[in-house]
């Protein structure tokens, strides 16, 4: 997937009423693209094979 | 001040407590010795962000009047403790480091605090953190906190007031909170020990919330003895946090004199060994696996192929649980934010669900290579942080790709994060100094409740190591 420039961010920003000052977008791009590619690499992981639950359960212990 | 010198303010909160009782030492002179240590150095270390002046010399006297007639509150009797101000204390100014809380003023303590001061123990003030307890503050709206071993250099986050008080004497003991690190990475930067306890060991009953599957309050204090002492006094079941458990609590202090023998110690080869760790943090964490074998412990390597991946995982998770409790926030005080909090937020709402989706069970995978890992071993040693504290430049310049903005937010954090997400305990203890006079964190992970081995393992290393007794030159 190609990178999201600011001017994408901005808008995705603006849709979502997030907001944006000054030159936010060109760092929030860079940061948007980092999270994406690592969250993407996540794909090659057997995600399957265990359910999202966030935290042990107390009182199982 | 008797005994009449500058070590009484060093040394751990447990004897501090014992010559109170002895009537050695008065709160009185306690309160006013740390008082006095604040004047001099925290115009330039920033630790606080308020000082309990008035309330903090009250609450000595009163103490003192108790002891003299044999009423002794509990173990930290007349003892000045500081806690992050993410924390709720009644009355007192409580900001989470931001300026949109410049004026909220709690009207009842959290559950942690209540302890504290049930124990005997006296407010002394409220510490300065990075915004919200997030990392990544640019400008500090309460000062920027410096590392007492240097200030040019990074006291580490979030809970950065609190290794700064700890390490530079400024209280007796500290409380911190740690999400991804924020205990522990601080502890590791200011030479102190942070302890990071099992999700649902302590009560997040009024403090102001990151993430709330890894969201856990711990002590960071100078020794590991006064980690335990603490740590007993904050843990257990909190009907103001449904979310703690109703387990048992051990004496921790009492029962630290189990050591490292027999231990089973698993050293992660991805932390210790990857190219992002430093030479000199590497040679001291695996200077002290070997010391933690010379005291009895099996030590041996261990690979969690998942470990590199922590980072990019919990900050999906963490920042998207922020994102959805700064939503009203973000829309109508935008502003109000330091632009780093601004940008971390307003990044985490742009992910998509399905990413995050895709990061929960990867995190679910972590935490099986994690506890399958602890299942084989009592201990999981690796550095605290890859490195030393850094240069405070270092982190406040612009990012200008998305490599960069990766490599500052997702490896260090690779360090510290499979224990918060696995939900298990953790302690950064001194395992040495860089030739530049900078420390070294050792981290150890334990079992789910399993604090009581972290704990006898790290005093067995401090006793050990003797770093405790090196302290800041602070002129």
């Amino acid at each position: 997937m190609a990178d999201l420039t600011p001017e994408d961010v901005r808008r995705l920003a603006a849709s979502l009423s997030l907001p944006m000052i000054g030159d936010d977008a060109v760092e929030v791009a860079h940061r948007l693209n980092a999270f994406l590619d690592a969250l993407g690499g996540l794909g090659a992981l057997p995600l399957e094979q265990g359910e999202p639950w966030p935290t042990r359960l107390v009182g199982a212990e | 001040m008797s005994p009449a010198d500058d070590d009484l303010v060093f040394r751990g909160a447990a004897r501090q407590a014992a010559l109170i009782r002895e009537k050695r030492v008065s709160p009185v002179e306690l309160v006013a010795a740390y008082l006095e240590r604040i004047d001099r150095f925290d115009g330039r270390l920033r630790a606080f962000i308020t000082v309990c002046r008035e309330s903090a010399i009250e609450e000595a006297a009163r103490a003192e009047g108790e002891g003299a007639k044999g009423k002794w509150l509990g173990p930290l009797h007349g003892i000045p403790f500081a806690v992050k101000d993410q924390v709720d204390t009644a009355g007192v100014l409580t900001t989470s480091g931001s300026a949109l809380l410049r004026a909220n003023i709690p009207s009842v303590d959290s559950t942690v605090v209540a302890r504290l001061k049930a124990a005997g123990a006296i407010l002394l003030g409220k510490l300065n953190l990075t915004e919200f307890a997030l990392g990544g503050t640019i400008h500090f709206p309460y000062g920027q906190p410096r590392n007492p071993w240097n200030p040019n250099h990074d006291p580490g986050g979030s809970s950065s007031g609190s290794g700064i008080a700890a390490a530079a004497a400024l209280c007796s003991v500290t409380l911190g909170e740690d999400t991804g690190g924020s205990v522990r990475s601080p502890a590791s930067y200011c030479g102190g020990v942070g302890l990071r306890p099992t999700w649902g060991r302590v009560s997040r009953h009024g403090c102001f919330p990151a993430a709330w599957s890894m969201d856990q309050i711990g002590p960071l204090t100078r020794t590991v003895e006064d980690a335990a002492l603490v740590l007993g006094i904050i843990a257990g079941y909190d009907a103001g946090d449904p979310l703690t458990s109703r387990s048992a609590v051990p004496d921790y202090r009492a029962a630290l004199a189990g050591g490292a023998k027999g231990l089973r110690i698993g050293v992660i080869t991805e932390l210790v060994d990857d190219a992002d760790t430093q030479a000199e943090v590497r040679s001291a964490v695996r200077e002290a696996a070997r010391g933690l074998a010379a005291l009895g412990g099996a030590v041996e390597d261990i690979s969690l192929p998942l470990i590199p991946l922590a980072g990019a995982v919990f900050m999906a998770l963490c920042d998207s649980d922020a994102a959805g409790y700064h939503t009203r926030w973000l829309s109508e005080r935008a502003a109000e934010y330091d632009q780093g909090t601004r940008r971390r937020l307003v990044t985490a709402g742009l992910i998509p669900a399905a990413a995050v989706h895709r990061a929960a069970r990867a995190r679910a995978l972590i935490r099986k290579q994690v506890l399958e890992a602890l299942s084989r071993f009592d201990l999981l040693l690796a550095p605290t942080s890859p490195h030393p504290a850094p240069l405070i430049a270092s982190h406040t310049a612009p990012i200008t790709s998305k490599e960069e903005a990766g490599t500052r937010f997702f490896g260090r954090r690779s360090y510290t994060t499979p224990a918060s997400l696995a939900g298990v305990p953790a302690i950064s203890v001194p395992c040495g100094f860089t030739p530049g006079g900078l420390p070294i964190g050792l981290q150890l992970m334990g079992r789910p409740f399993g604090e009581l081995t972290v704990l006898n393992a790290a005093h067995a290393w401090e006793k050990a190591a003797g770093l405790c007794n090196r302290h800041p030159a602070l002129g």
